[in-house]
C-alpha cells in the first residue's frame, strides 16, 4: 500500500461506520415504506440517521435533511430545483469562477434552459471577491451558490458575509460544504444558509450517499420523480445502509472534528515548510492561512504535473495534480486559471490532501522523495534555465 | 467502457519515462527541432549530429532531446532517439507518430495526438539540417517602441489600468499585477511591487530576461513572472474593473486569457 495523500479524491470508510452499516445490508434490509415490523425498523433507522445528520450541522429540524445519492446530486437538486421553482421570480443565478465542476456544469445546463449565470471572480488566493458579488446582484437574482471552500486549492470562502448579502436581498443562498465538511464545523443556525450540500464519503462514510439541507420554508422542485420519498423532493427507495453509515460518520465527525483539524494543520504546515524550503522555484497555491487545514497545493516551475505523479507513484506515494495532461478534457484546472495562473504554471501543480489516517511518517516520506523528483524532471525539461541546471549539477559534484 | 485512463501506460512507456535515453543537448548540433508549447503542457527539443556512412549516405550519428511534459511526451522523445540513432536521414525522416507508439507497445488513445510529438520534432530537426533555416522564430526587441492599440485599455484607466506609476502603491497590495516592459523604469517598478504582492508579471517582447544586466539579474532572482515574446492585445472586465487581459504570444502565434487585477503600461498614450 502506498502512502495515500489524495483524500480529496476519495476517503476510506471508517471501520466504526462499516460495523454500524452491515446489518442493514443483509439482516435489517426492509424498505422503510413497507408497513410490516421490518419496514418500521427501517423507518426508525432512517429517522435516527436523519437526526444525526441534522445534528452534525446543528439544523433545528431533522426534516430539513434530504438524503441523496451524493454531493453531485445534491448540487443538481439545489440549483436546478430552486431555479425551476423560482423562474417566475427571476432568471439570474450567481456562482463563483472556482466552484466544483458539478456546479459549473449545472450552471451551463441552466444557461441552455434560458437562465443567466454570473460568475464572481476570485483574487490571487482563490478567495471570492465579495465586493464584486454585491454588485452582480440584480432584481432578477434568485440564487447564489458559493462553496464553503475551494475543493482544489482549499481557500476558505467568506460564507458568513455572503449569507448576509443574500438574506438582505431576499435571495436563496446555496453552499456546497463538502470540501470543508471534515475540518470546519458548520452551524446553519449561526450562518443562515438556505441550502447546503453534504457528502457521506467526505466524512469517512460510504460513497453513493449525500444530503441536501433545506432550511425551513425553502421550496424547491424535485428533479427525480417517483414514489414521493424524502417529502416528495427526492424519490426512490431510501438507501438505508448507506444512510445509516453516513449518519454514523457524521456522529463520529461531530465529536472529533476540531482535534482532527488541529492535527492535520500541524502535519500540513510541516509539509509545506519541508517542500518550499529545499526546492527552488516552488510555490504554495492559494492562501497561506485562509485555507483548509488538510490541503497543500504546490506548484513547481518548469515541470509538468502528470510526470510528477508518475514519479511519485514509483516511490509509492499517491497524490494528484491540476495539470491538463491527467484530466479527461486535457484542460488545466479552471480554479488555477481563475486565480491568474498561466497555463504552464497550472500544469506544474501537485495537490496533496491529508486525512484521518495520515501519519507524520507519510509526510516525511514525501518531503524525502520530492526534491529529487523535481530535480530529475527539471534536468529533463527544456524550460529549466541554465543557471538552475548548473546549480543542480554543482550539488552533485 | 473502452476508455483507457490517460495515465495507464505500458511497461515500455514507463521504462522510457523512468530511464530516458539520450537525454540532454548537443552543442553545435547540425540540426535542431522544436515542437509543442508549454501552454499546452508539452515542449520538445530535438538535437541531431549528422555524419556520412561508408555508402556515402548521411546518417544520424548522435541524437539528444529535452522535454517538458507528461509521461508519454517524455517516453516518445526517448523512444525516437533510440529508433533514429544510426539511421540514414531518409529512413529517420519516415518515422511516424504511429511507429513511435507501436514501438512503445501503445499509448493511451487520448495521448496519441497531444503528447506524441517526437516524430514531428525529429522531422523538424532534419528539415533544419537540410534547409539550414532556424526553426525558432527570432523576434527583434527593438520593435517595442512602436506602441500598438490595446483594446479596452483607455476604458479601464483608473479602474485597474495605469499609464504611469500608481501614486499609492499600497492600493496594489495583494493584487495580481501585469506590467508591460517599457524599459528599465517599468522593470524597477515590477521589482518594487514584489514587496506588495506575490503576483507580479512582466510582459515583454524580448526572448531574454529584459533590462540592463543588473536589473535582469535581480529579475531572475525575484519571483516576478516573465512572459517572453508576448504583447498585450486587449483588456477585459465587468463592472468597471479590470478582470482579465488577452495576451498574444507571437512565438506560438496564439492568444490566451489571463486573470489579473492591475495593468501598468507606462508608455501607453492610446
Amino acid at each position: 500500500m502506498s502512502v495515500y495523500l489524495d483524500y480529496q479524491a476519495a476517503k476510506p470508510v471508517d471501520v466504526r461506520v462499516v460495523s454500524e452499516m452491515t446489518i442493514y445490508l443483509n439482516q435489517k434490509f426492509a424498505n422503510p415504506s413497507s408497513l410490516h415490523c421490518e419496514g418500521d425498523e427501517a423507518t426508525d433507522a432512517l429517522s435516527i440517521s436523519r437526526q444525526k445528520v441534522a445534528d452534525f450541522i446543528n439544523a433545528p429540524n431533522p426534516d430539513s435533511i434530504i438524503f441523496t445519492s451524493g454531493a453531485t446530486e445534491s448540487n443538481n437538486l439545489a440549483l436546478i430545483g430552486s431555479a425551476m421553482r423560482n423562474k417566475k421570480k427571476g432568471n439570474h443565478i450567481i456562482i463563483s469562477e472556482i466552484e466544483h465542476i458539478s456546479i459549473l456544469n449545472i450552471a451551463k445546463y441552466l444557461e441552455r434552459q434560458g437562465f443567466k449565470v454570473s460568475r464572481v471572480p476570485v483574487d490571487q488566493y482563490g478567495i471570492m471577491r465579495l465586493d464584486k458579488l454585491a454588485r452582480l446582484i440584480t432584481d432578477k437574482t434568485i440564487l447564489i451558490s458559493i462553496s464553503t471552500a475551494s475543493n482544489e486549492v482549499g481557500s476558505l470562502q467568506p460564507i458568513d458575509e455572503i449569507s448576509e448579502i443574500a438574506a438582505k436581498n431576499n435571495i436563496l443562498f446555496h453552499s456546497d460544504a463538502v470540501a470543508s465538511e471534515s475540518v470546519i464545523p458548520l452551524d446553519v443556525q449561526q450562518i443562515p444558509i438556505d441550502l447546503v450540500t453534504l457528502s457521506s464519503n467526505e466524512i469517512y462514510g460510504p460513497r453513493g450517499v449525500g444530503a441536501l439541507y433545506l432550511k425551513k420554508g425553502v421550496r424547491i422542485n424535485p428533479i427525480i420523480i417517483g414514489g414521493g420519498q424524502e417529502r416528495g423532493i427526492r424519490s426512490g427507495s431510501e438507501n438505508v445502509p448507506g444512510i445509516v453509515g453516513f449518519a454514523k460518520a457524521a456522529e463520529i465527525m461531530k465529536t472529533e472534528i476540531n482535534d482532527e483539524a488541529e492535527r492535520l494543520k500541524t502535519l500540513r504546515d510541516k509539509l509545506v515548510k519541508g517542500i518550499l524550503e529545499p526546492i527552488p522555484k516552488s510555490y504554495l497555491n492559494g492562501h497561506h492561512e485562509h485555507r483548509l487545514p488538510y490541503n497543500a497545493h504546490f506548484r513547481f516551475d518548469y515541470i509538468e504535473g502528470e510526470s510528477l505523479i508518475l514519479d511519485l507513484k514509483d516511490e509509492k506515494v499517491a497524490a494528484a495534480t491540476g495539470s491538463a495532461c491527467s484530466s479527461r478534457t486535457l484542460e488545466p484546472s479552471h480554479t488555477l486559471i481563475a486565480m491568474g495562473l498561466l497555463h504552464e504554471e497550472a500544469h506544474g501543480s501537485l495537490v496533496i490532501t491529508l486525512g484521518r489516517f495520515t501519519q507524520e511518517k507519510d509526510i516525511d516520506k514525501l518531503i524525502e522523495v520530492l526534491p529529487n523528483i523535481v530535480k530529475r524532471l527539471r534536468l529533463l525539461s527544456p524550460l529549466t534555465p541554465p543557471d538552475l541546471i548548473k546549480k543542480y549539477n554543482e550539488v552533485n559534484e | 467502457m473502452n476508455k483507457v485512463k490517460s495515465t495507464q501506460y505500458t511497461e515500455k512507456v514507463l521504462d522510457h519515462f523512468r530511464n530516458p535515453r539520450n537525454m540532454g543537448e548537443i552543442e553545435n548540433a547540425d540540426g535542431f527541432g522544436r515542437v509543442g508549447n508549454p501552454v499546452c503542457g508539452d515542449l520538445m527539443f530535438m538535437y541531431i549530429k549528422v555524419a556520412k556512412n561508408n555508402k556515402d549516405e548521411e546518417f544520424i550519428e548522435d541524437i539528444k532531446f529535452k522535454t517538458f511534459g507528461c509521461g508519454s511526451a517524455v517516453a516518445t522523445s526517448s523512444m525516437i532517439t533510440e529508433m533514429a540513432k544510426g539511421l540514414s536521414l531518409e529512413e529517420a525522416y519516415k518515422i511516424t507518430r504511429q511507429d513511435v507508439a507501436d514501438e512503445l507497445e501503445g499509448l493511451p488513445p487520448i495521448k496519441m495526438h497531444c503528447s506524441n510529438l517526437a516524430a514531428d520534432a525529429l522531422r523538424a530537426a532534419i528539415d533544419n539540417y537540410r534547409t539550414g533555416a532556424d526553426p525558432e522564430v527570432e523576434v527583434a526587441t527593438s520593435c517595442q517602441l512602436e506602441i500598438q492599440v490595446i483594446l479596452g485599455f483607455e476604458e479601464f484607466l483608473g479602474k485597474g489600468a495605469y499609464n504611469e506609476i500608481p501614486e499609492n502603491l499600497e492600493e496594489l497590495r495583494d493584487k495580481r499585477i501585469l506590467i508591460v516592459d517599457t524599459g528599465d523604469q517599468s522593470l524597477e517598478l515590477a521589482l518594487k511591487l514584489t514587496e506588495y504582492t506575490g503576483r507580479v508579471i512582466v510582459l515583454t517582447s524580448s526572448k531574454q530576461v529584459p533590462g540592463r544586466e543588473e536589473i535582469a539579474k535581480k529579475l531572475k532572482k525575484s519571483d516576478v513572472k516573465i512572459l517572453h515574446q508576448s504583447e498585450l492585445n486587449e483588456v477585459k472586465g465587468e463592472l468597471d474593473e479590470v478582470e482579465k487581459v488577452v495576451i498574444h504570444d507571437y512565438d506560438e502565434d496564439e492568444n490566451y486569457d489571463l486573470f489579473v487585477d492591475v495593468i501598468i503600461h507606462m508608455a501607453y498614450k492610446g
